[in-house]
């Protein structure tokens, strides 16, 4: 009964032509935001790479140097893309591309994307998860909005009801008939989507990746669908229903992000980048607990010549600058920890509103859950930032201790040469496993399935209701 | 007309007792007001900050003119080593400039959430301090914010066509047009009159919302700058008002029941407000990509290091930035002279991928500015953002100045520091100061009024095709 119900809803849909036209345009912007990713990952990661590369031998041909002078000179790090960054952009507008690391200092990523971009970007940028949580839901809606509304209208609900028919058969049908609809339209692009993944240079990696988003964006759409079928068996007309449904699609994926955005903004304010830095500044200079690092260093100097049984620096079978240098660096890492642990545990805060916000929008949490897919996260590329930021302290502590066991007191002129350059590994992102990521996204998977089993739920009890208004 | 008043009064009853319509209203009251009062939030958070941010600047710079004044009072022993320009200009100084927030700043935060409203200006390449960015959670950014902007661009359009979509498809299905008409009431008379109580309500509703929003954002009340700002306000937002109440009386025309109306405006929107700014967005950075950040990077690199090899020797004895490591005998203004000379090697080097960021940045903004008038929405946000001083032309201008402030400033140390001059006492009240040049009126009026008179045109074509099509419209 069920298949017949859908039979009969599909080829209804199909003849109609209600959704036509925005059927048309989903499927033009689909298809343009998945073959413009393609363009966009195969430039960019190439850009990306061969910048690594040259950043890497810059840094293994500088010559013979002072292992201080290398580390002031340093590399950078570059955020690598993968073949499903340009599927779902997430923030990767908003954040830097790559990062200095050179002795002394953190450094922020920099080159944001969005800071060569116009104004209009700002209504949303082009892509295939854009396109997906934007008007999917609108196209369900445009879908779905009459399966029972209008028949009642019509006067065909009580025929039907009068049939036999159950009435959660009938609301299964009609779900049924209603997604085979939508999968003509978007299933051979998602398809196409897929394979083109596949044949992306590294994409068969985040095969995985790329089917769970799949999944998210079917349940996002199956959300949409009973809820408008629920609103649909409870209102009176047709004309009833979209509205209530237009209503709910703008006010939870165009209202709840920006309230979410602007209540965070009040509840966990971020410290400005001035009063940031100035708070570095003053605890670099008199350190963390009050013990300033000039403090620190005399007492080291005395501890080691006690431990070498020293009068002088000079004395000592060691580089002691080597030695400062190290733990200038340990003293001014403790800091950057606390402030950026500090700043980290707000945006932690921050993100942790919008995941509460979600339960309102099945918009957000979709999306949460595909910028985690897509590896253009907040948290990952948090992730980027700090792998990084660990690279730079070992590579720092490896110019130091060459400085340290290979070069005399007061040897300024002391060169290593591209022996020691070539003794450090190149740095490479290690991204999170799609274990992990799946791990981390539970709150925004809840959220999806609670709206999930909700929407079926008052699908089931508004068909229920339908049946003993009538009877 | 015959009719008109009647139909006009009888409208104006039904719309006063009817709860849907004051529901909507009333929500958009609210989520203006709510709106306003978040945007006001931001700007005066920002305006404390940008207020605040030279004090300690400040501060440092008469400290270090006093202790001059006082080597100068009594001349014992060495200068003090902040008499050294290059010290000062290359290694202790800066200056921040400011883009103070103008009227109307809190109905649109535009751009200011991605383009800086501050600069740290050095005596170094102005590259140093330009890529420094505020902080903030990119979440939040990507999602934007709830300002009085956003409700009008993407919110009022709704609310507009949740009140019309249905105005004249509806008095057909329950057949009171036919009546109407049968009573001698003239099918313009009847159009007219029932969007005309219609507008009405809007209009005093908007004008409501936003006087409510200004008495709620503004400290200064008898500004004409800022009432000049509302007036260009509430035009645009009149004109996309019109605009929405416009198309919704074209598709009505069409003669479609109500529920395939409610559709073919559902649709509309989301093409005016979703589909084609993504498009023009697309259009935008594919004809004229900004060249690669990530190419600038390494170009600055090569640059810096080729300038560092030329000038190895010096450089090595100076400790490569350590300067006071290497004792009292090292000549701090070669020092200072040297690094003069490494920072405009790089910036010589990368000044040809410089100017090819700037013109392509220009070519895309007048790719964007032209294609702006394809959408009302894209017309309505940039023009909003216009009024606010919170659009991309303002930070273009803001950056423009800076950069001539920033020659300004380092040429005052870089010639002392190739002169081997030292600093006088005095010559510390010479140090140059930011102070911001507002934009002229004539520019705020040009990138409002242009796209105003866009949102004019496509309201005038959509109302001539509806009263043709009205002109034959069936009664029945």
């Amino acid at each position: 009964m069920i298949l017949t119900v859908a039979r009969k809803e599909f080829r209804e849909i199909i003849r109609d032509g209600r959704i036509k036209w925005s059927a048309l345009i989903l499927a033009v912007m689909l298809v343009a935001a998945l073959a413009t990713a393609g363009q966009r990952f195969a430039d960019i990661s190439a850009e990306r790479a061969s910048a690594q590369e040259v950043v890497n031998m810059q840094f293994a041909a500088q010559g013979d140097k002072n292992p201080h002078a290398a580390a002031h000179y340093g590399l950078y790090a570059f955020k690598p893309v993968t073949p499903l960054s340009f599927f779902d952009t997430g923030v990767g507008s908003y954040t830097g591309v790559s990062i200095w690391l050179e002795a002394h200092n953190q450094n922020d990523a920099e080159g944001e994307p969005a800071r060569d971009a116009t104004a209009i970007a700002r209504f949303g940028e082009l892509t295939a998860a854009f396109t997906l949580q934007m008007l999917l839901p609108l196209l369900v809606i445009l879908l779905a909005f009459p399966s029972f509304a209008g028949e009642r209208e019509a006067g065909t609900l009580r025929q039907v009801l009068s049939m036999q028919v159950a009435p959660v058969q009938l609301l299964f049908g009609k779900a049924l008939g209603a997604a085979a609809a939508l999968s003509v339209f978007i299933g051979p692009i998602l398809f196409l989507g897929l394979i083109g993944l596949v044949f992306a240079p590294g994409g068969l990696g985040y095969l995985g990746h790329g089917v769970v988003l799949v999944a998210v964006y079917i349940v996002y759409a199956l959300i949409f669908l009973f809820l408008t079928l629920a609103v649909s068996a409870n209102v009176k007309s047709a004309q009833a229903a979209l509205v209530v449904m237009v209503g709910f699609w703008a006010v939870s994926s165009f209202v709840l992000p920006r309230a979410a955005s602007d209540v965070s903004r009040l509840l966990y304010p971020t410290p400005s980048a001035v009063s940031f830095q100035a708070n570095i500044d003053e605890a670099m200079q008199s350190g963390l607990d009050g013990v300033s690092p000039d403090t620190i260093v005399q007492q080291r100097q005395k501890q080691t010549l006690a431990l070498y049984n020293a009068e002088t620096v000079e004395e000592l079978p060691i580089n002691f600058q080597g030695m400062i240098f190290d733990l200038q660096e340990k003293l001014g890492n403790e800091v950057f920890d606390k402030f950026y642990g500090d700043l980290y545990a707000i945006f932690d805060q921050q993100t942790g509103l919008h995941q509460a916000f979600s339960i309102g929008s099945p918009r957000m949490a979709t999306q949460l859950a595909s910028m985690e897919l897509s590896g253009t996260s907040l948290n990952q590329h948090l992730a980027f930032t700090s792998q990084a930021e660990s690279y730079r302290r070992d590579l720092i502590e490896g110019m130091n201790r060459d400085i340290t066991f290979n070069s005399e007191a007061g040897q300024a002129d002391y060169r290593a040469d591209s022996a020691l350059w070539a003794s450090i590994e190149p740095f490479e992102y290690q991204p999170a496993s799609l274990g992990a990521l799946l791990a981390r996204l539970g709150p925004s998977f809840m959220v999806m399935f609670l709206w999930l089993a909700l929407s079926i739920v008052a699908g089931v009890l508004a068909v229920r209701k339908v049946k003993v208004t009538l009877g | 007309m015959k009719g008109f008043r009647s139909v006009f009064v009888q409208e104006w009853v039904i719309l006063k007792h009817n709860s849907t319509w004051w529901a909507i209203l009333g929500l958009l009251l609210v989520l203006t007001v709510l709106a306003a009062l978040n945007g006001s939030a931001r700007t005066n958070q920002m305006a404390e900050m940008g207020g605040g941010l030279n004090q300690s600047e400040l501060q440092t710079q008469m400290a270090l003119q006093s202790a001059v004044a006082r080597w100068e009072a009594d001349p014992e022993g060495d200068p003090p080593s902040v008499a050294s320009p290059g010290a000062l200009g290359l290694s202790v100084l800066s200056h921040y400039t400011v883009l103070p927030p103008t009227p109307l700043a809190a109905l649109s935060i535009g751009q200011t959430d991605v383009q800086p409203t501050y600069y740290k200006v050095t005596a170094h390449p102005a590259l140093s301090f330009l890529n420094e960015a505020e902080i903030q959670n990119p979440l939040n950014v990507l999602a934007g914010s709830f300002d009085v902007a956003f409700v009008i661009v993407f919110l009022l359009p709704i609310f507009i066509v949740a009140l019309t979509f249905d105005l004249m498809s509806k008095e057909k299905e329950r057949g009171v047009l036919g009546l109407v008409l049968a009573h001698g009431v003239s099918k313009t008379a009847f159009i007219i009159a029932k969007g005309a109580a219609r507008a009405l309500l809007i209009f005093t509703l908007l004008l409501l919302v936003g006087l409510a929003a200004v008495v709620l954002t503004e400290p200064d009340l008898s500004s004409a700058a800022m009432w000049m700002r509302f007036g260009l306000w509430f035009l645009i937002v009149s004109l996309y008002a019109f605009f929405w109440f416009a198309l919704a009386l074209f598709v009505n025309s069409l003669n479609k029941p109500s529920v395939t109306n409610g559709v073919i405006l559902a649709n509309l929107w989301l093409v005016f407000v979703v589909v084609i700014p993504a498009l023009v967005n697309v259009a935008a950075t594919t004809l004229y990509p900004a060249p690669s950040r990530v190419e600038l990077t390494t170009e600055m690199r090569e640059a810096t290091e080729v300038a560092d090899q030329e000038s190895a020797e010096s450089r090595e004895a100076f400790f490569f930035d350590h300067p006071e490591m290497v004792g009292g005998d090292a000549n701090a203004d070669q020092f200072f002279l040297q690094v003069l000379a490494t920072d405009s090697a790089v910036e010589r080097a990368i000044e040809p991928l410089m100017e090819e960021f700037d013109a392509q940045a220009q070519l895309r903004q007048d790719v964007v500015d032209l294609l702006q008038y394809v959408s009302p929405a894209i017309m309505a946000q940039n023009a909003l953002n216009a009024v606010s001083g919170t659009g991309t032309e303002r930070f273009t201008d803001f950056v423009d100045q800076v950069l001539a402030f920033h020659e300004n400033w380092r040429g005052f140390f870089t010639s002392r520091i190739v002169k081997g001059s030292r600093m006088s006492a005095a010559e510390f009240d010479e140090i140059p100061s930011y102070a911001h040049q507002a934009m002229a009126t004539r520019t705020i009026l040009r990138s409002t009024l242009s796209p105003a008179a866009g949102l004019a045109i496509f309201v005038l074509i959509l109302g001539i095709w509806s009263a043709r099509r009205y002109a034959r419209y069936p009664a029945v």
